[in-house]
């Protein structure tokens, strides 16, 4: 029986209508709708604990559905396990990959014909894994032979997706798959799966960051409670507040609130100061300070050392040089409990495996740190009695719900709240957060910031580790961007968007192909060379190179400052392709664009040179930059 | 997992929260199993029995204690055995040179101090705990054996004799002391910040280290209570018995490991409790009480009581999974 296809052209390739799911005494899915037509990238949103991660998981056959229906190709189906799902062509790409980290990459793909008798034959499966990487337009960015311990997590989901096409999917679902990736990653995999698109797969995108679902999916589904409050609207059609209304049920408003920006007077002293911090092997020399009173970003991409960095701050990761200081005294390293006395606070990356203890209730989870901090024999849990109901009041939970045996009950913004709960319970004098957001829905991440906007009210200072760069930016007082395990510059967020963060971030590898072709810039005309992002009247260098210190533009790699205030203030108001002499005549600039293969700006690269040397065509310098370019 | 609930779970009655505790259900079969033997034997509900029985439970009881706070952090302890073996030799040729007290001082010292041994051996070096207790189970015997000249050790002052049949208010000493030892251990657990890290470091170690709880501390502190309380437990065997033999404590291990389990201990460390293993202590020593009372031939025993904890945590594990859904 054919079903009759959906408004559109596309034939329909899964339906489901009135899907309910009870676990336990707890209702998941209380009647939801979803469909998905081939060709199309479907967005499936909703905050935490709306069903979406539950209807995932019976369409790909984790779990089994109560009552409803499910249509796919026309056909009813009812699969009882991931291999059934997997027969017919369904798969899942999940946050917590199902690879196995001790088999090789190919093994990995191909891991579903391993259980098969008779012998493998790796030569056909080396050429089968080529032409699927070739089809995703990633020929050479896995290596078939390594294991998969070894891949960095974008590679695993490229591993994960791979396995899937292995077996022939034509539909799959990706379940938050940038949660864990870096903006140069996530358009990866947008390219990759805009390629799965146009070869007629229908793909399902679960996630929580709307601008991902605006750009990349043709049509969005919305949950809430269990049952579907959109389906399958047209994504276009769409904006933000409304997805933001259909996911919440009530009127949002901004979720960051405009960071305080009236300069750093307002700012007291410099509480923690950290110089030269090494830990090896990913964090290599990592300087910044952070004053009272102040939220301080620590942004970069994912490996570049950012929670590493935090950590050995913190005393749980053995430093291997520099120093931290806290209000002006040492803090010893590998030594979480002085750290915490000290009056640091720390809530680490990982929720369930870092913070949570489950086995103990939720009110001595609550107080886990004061046992941390607590001298004496005893538990002494009574004298933080009236602290304990001043945050409960805070955080909206009721006093009753203290003595719940598990946090596990509670959905992943509340346990992230009442993780914070537990370091603020200490008023501590600085709060460190990696990635306090992670996994945290639309909601719950507006109370998480206003709480981080609370605490430095009252006079501490808050540090958050994220590599959501949005939210770096709406957050944040100040960033300090971590790359390849050094900081590389120091800025107020004012100044910066999301481009130019990607840039700062960008890892060394560009930035050391980078660096060769200044050098042989200034150094072939004996002159300067930097790379900069050039605004109306202000300039962030990115890179610079002198091999004349009289030809100094005024400015260092990772430092900002107003144009008028450099060297070359004339070249940089003109920007135009050819030597522009300054105001003296003490130098002569050529800036020009860059640009990638995408079209995306990536700044100005400038040369300065004496103006009675000999000035090298400027159509020979922009091809060599072009070619830099286009490998970035 | 609690991204895909809607709304809270429903609130049970009070029985039913009662009934979710697994040390309520492990009772509930520690009475069903007396009134099953009641009914067998005549003589089983006797006050003699009941204080026969409870005699029975000090020495078990005593080392179960010590094993509850290892299984506690995540860890297991096999030497208890060997290590109560060694230290009542030890013992016994302390009482050779010195007076009572002193004598059992050195034991219980040294008892304490193979337990730190295996402790700082497992957290320092992050050797698997069943391995290095295996070999300490195997050491302790061996010196245990060496010591003593393979014999038992016979000459002991009668003056031993106090430490357990001194009755206060009627009750033995040894029971009164097995008492105060429980409700020490569990208010220990209980009410002091060393006791609740223990279940945290159990349940969570890296989570405890990060909220700043001395982890290594209190991951060794549990092997030297237990292999302290290895030495008091045979302390209070040879006061009976007037004799050390190099032979004390065999499989001694597994009686206390299992009367742990049965109490309601998670081997992985976090749960469990000492009200739990009094319980699985009682249901050990009257099984097996039961058993010898009904005449049953020593070697039919072994098979007994192996199955009756196979078929106590098999019900338990499927009660349990009905009742927390």
């Amino acid at each position: 029986m054919q079903h009759p296809p959906p408004q559109g052209d596309k034939p329909l390739l899964l339906a489901a209508r009135d899907v309910t799911k009870t676990f336990d005494r707890t209702r998941a899915l209380a009647g939801a709708d979803f469909e998905l037509a081939e060709g199309e990238i479907h967005g499936l949103l909703g905050a935490n604990g709306a069903g979406k991660s539950t209807l995932s998981k019976i369409i790909s056959g984790h779990h089994s559905f109560d009552s409803g229906e499910m249509l796919y190709r026309g056909q009813s189906i009812r699969l009882r396990n991931t291999r059934d799902a997997l027969r017919i062509g369904i798969a899942i790409v999940m946050q917590e990959t199902s690879l196995v980290p001790d088999l090789t990459v190919l093994e990995n793909i191909f891991l579903p014909e391993l259980g098969r008798p008779g012998r493998l034959d790796y030569a056909a499966m080396r050429e089968r894994g080529r032409v699927i990487l070739d089809s995703l337009g990633q020929s050479d960015s896995l290596p078939f032979d390594w294991k998969v311990r070894q891949l960095s997590s974008a590679q695993k989901q490229l591993v994960e997706i791979a396995k899937a096409l292995g077996v022939g999917a034509k539909l799959i679902i990706f379940d938050e798959p940038t949660a864990a990736l870096s903006p140069g990653e996530v358009s990866r995999l947008f390219d990759v799966m805009a390629r799965l698109r146009e070869t007629g797969r229908g793909l399902v995108f679960v996630s929580h960051r709307l601008e991902e679902v605006f750009s990349i999916t043709d049509r969005v589904t919305v949950m809430r409670e269990g049952r579907t409050v959109l389906k399958a609207h047209p994504t276009a059609d769409l904006s933000q507040a409304e997805l933001i209304r259909a996911m919440v049920g009530a009127e949002l408003g901004a979720i960051y609130t405009e960071p305080h920006r009236q300069g750093e007077a307002r700012h007291g002293p410099a509480i923690l100061e950290v110089s030269h911090l090494a830990a090896q092997p990913q964090v290599k020399d990592v300087s910044f300070s952070v004053r009272a009173g102040e939220i301080l970003g620590l942004g970069g991409l994912v490996g570049a050392g950012r929670s590493e960095t935090v950590e050995a701050i913190f005393g749980l990761r053995p430093r291997s040089g520099g120093e931290v200081r806290l209000a002006g005294r040492d803090l010893r390293a590998n030594d979480p409990q002085a750290a915490i006395r000290a009056g640091l606070g720390f809530v680490a990356e990982d929720r369930r495996t870092q913070n949570i203890v489950p086995d103990l209730s939720v009110k001595e989870n609550l107080l886990l740190a004061h046992l941390g901090a607590h001298r004496g024999f005893l538990r002494g849990y009574q004298s933080r009695k009236r602290k304990v109901s001043e945050l409960l009041q805070r955080l909206g939970l009721p006093e009753e719900r203290l003595m719940d045996a598990s946090m596990l009950n509670f959905s992943g913004g509340m346990q992230q709240k009442i993780i914070m709960a537990r370091w603020l319970l200490l008023s501590p004098k600085v709060l460190i957060l990696d990635e306090p957001t992670k996994g945290v829905d639309i909601g719950t991440r507006a109370g998480i910031y206003a709480m981080l906007r609370d605490i430095v009210a009252e006079g501490a200072a808050v540090i958050v580790v994220s590599s959501d760069f949005e939210e770096l930016l709406g957050i944040s007082d100040r960033i300090v961007v971590v790359s390849d395990g050094c900081t590389i510059a120091d800025l107020p967020s004012a100044m910066l968007d999301e481009e130019k963060l990607t840039l700062l971030a960008a890892p060394r590898t560009s930035m050391a192909h980078n660096t060769a072709m200044l050098e042989h810039f200034a150094r072939e005309h004996g002159g300067a060379g930097f790379w900069a992002l050039v605004e109306e009247d202000r300039i962030i260098c990115l890179n610079a190179v002198v091999a004349n210190a009289a030809l100094d533009p005024g400015f260092k790699a990772g430092e900002a400052c107003v144009a008028a205030q450099t060297q070359i203030p004339r070249a940089l108001s003109r920007r135009e392709p050819i030597f522009v002499p300054e105001a003296d005549n003490g130098r002569t600039t050529l800036l020009l664009p860059m640009r990638n293969s995408r079209g995306h700006d990536l700044g100005w690269v400038g040369l300065s040179l004496f103006p009675d040397a000999e000035l090298p065509q400027p159509e020979a310098i922009k091809a060599r930059i072009d070619s830099i370019a286009a490998a970035l | 997992m609690a991204s895909t609930t809607a709304g809270a779970p429903m609130r049970g009655s009070r029985f039913k929260m009662l009934a979710q505790r697994l040390e309520v259900r492990m009772l509930a079969l520690a009475l069903v199993i007396g009134f099953c033997l009641s009914l067998l034997s005549p003589y089983f509900l006797t006050h003699s029995n009941i204080f026969n029985m409870l005699d029975q439970s000090v020495v078990i009881g005593i080392v179960a204690v010590g094993m509850t706070f290892v299984i506690l952090t995540g860890g297991i302890d096999l030497s208890v055995g060997s290590v109560a073996g060694l230290t009542g030799i030890i013992l016994g040729l302390s009482l050779q040179h010195m007076p009572i007290v002193p004598a059992i001082a050195v034991a219980v010292l040294a008892g304490g101090g193979i337990g730190l041994v295996s402790g700082l051996l497992i957290n320092l070096f992050g050797l698997a705990a069943f391995v290095v207790t295996l070999g300490v189970m195997a050491i302790g015997r061996s010196l245990a054996y060496i010591l003593s000249g393979q014999t038992a050790i016979s000459d002991i002052p009668e003056g031993m004799q106090d430490i357990v049949y001194t009755n206060i208010l009627g009750v033995p000493s040894n029971i009164l002391f097995l008492i105060a030892l429980y409700i020490v251990a569990w208010a220990y657990l209980t009410y002091t910040k060393g006791g609740r890290t223990i279940y945290a470091v159990g349940s969570n170690k890296e989570a405890a280290r990060a909220a700043g709880l001395n982890t290594l501390f209190y991951s060794v502190l549990p092997y030297v209570l237990s292999g302290a309380l290895s030495a008091v437990a045979v302390t209070f065997s040879i006061s009976q018995l007037l004799s050390a033999d190099p032979l004390m404590g065999n499989a001694m291990e597994l009686d206390a490991i299992a009367a742990v389990v049965i109490g309601g201990a998670s081997l992985y460390g976090g749960r469990g409790s000492m009200i739990g293993t009094l319980i699985g202590v009682f249901i050990m020593v009257m099984i097996r009480n039961g058993l010898n009372l009904m005449g049953v031939s020593p070697f039919w025993q072994g098979s007994a009581i192996g199955t009756i904890i196979i078929l106590a945590l098999l019900v338990e594990r499927l009660v349990s999974s009905r009742a927390s859904r």
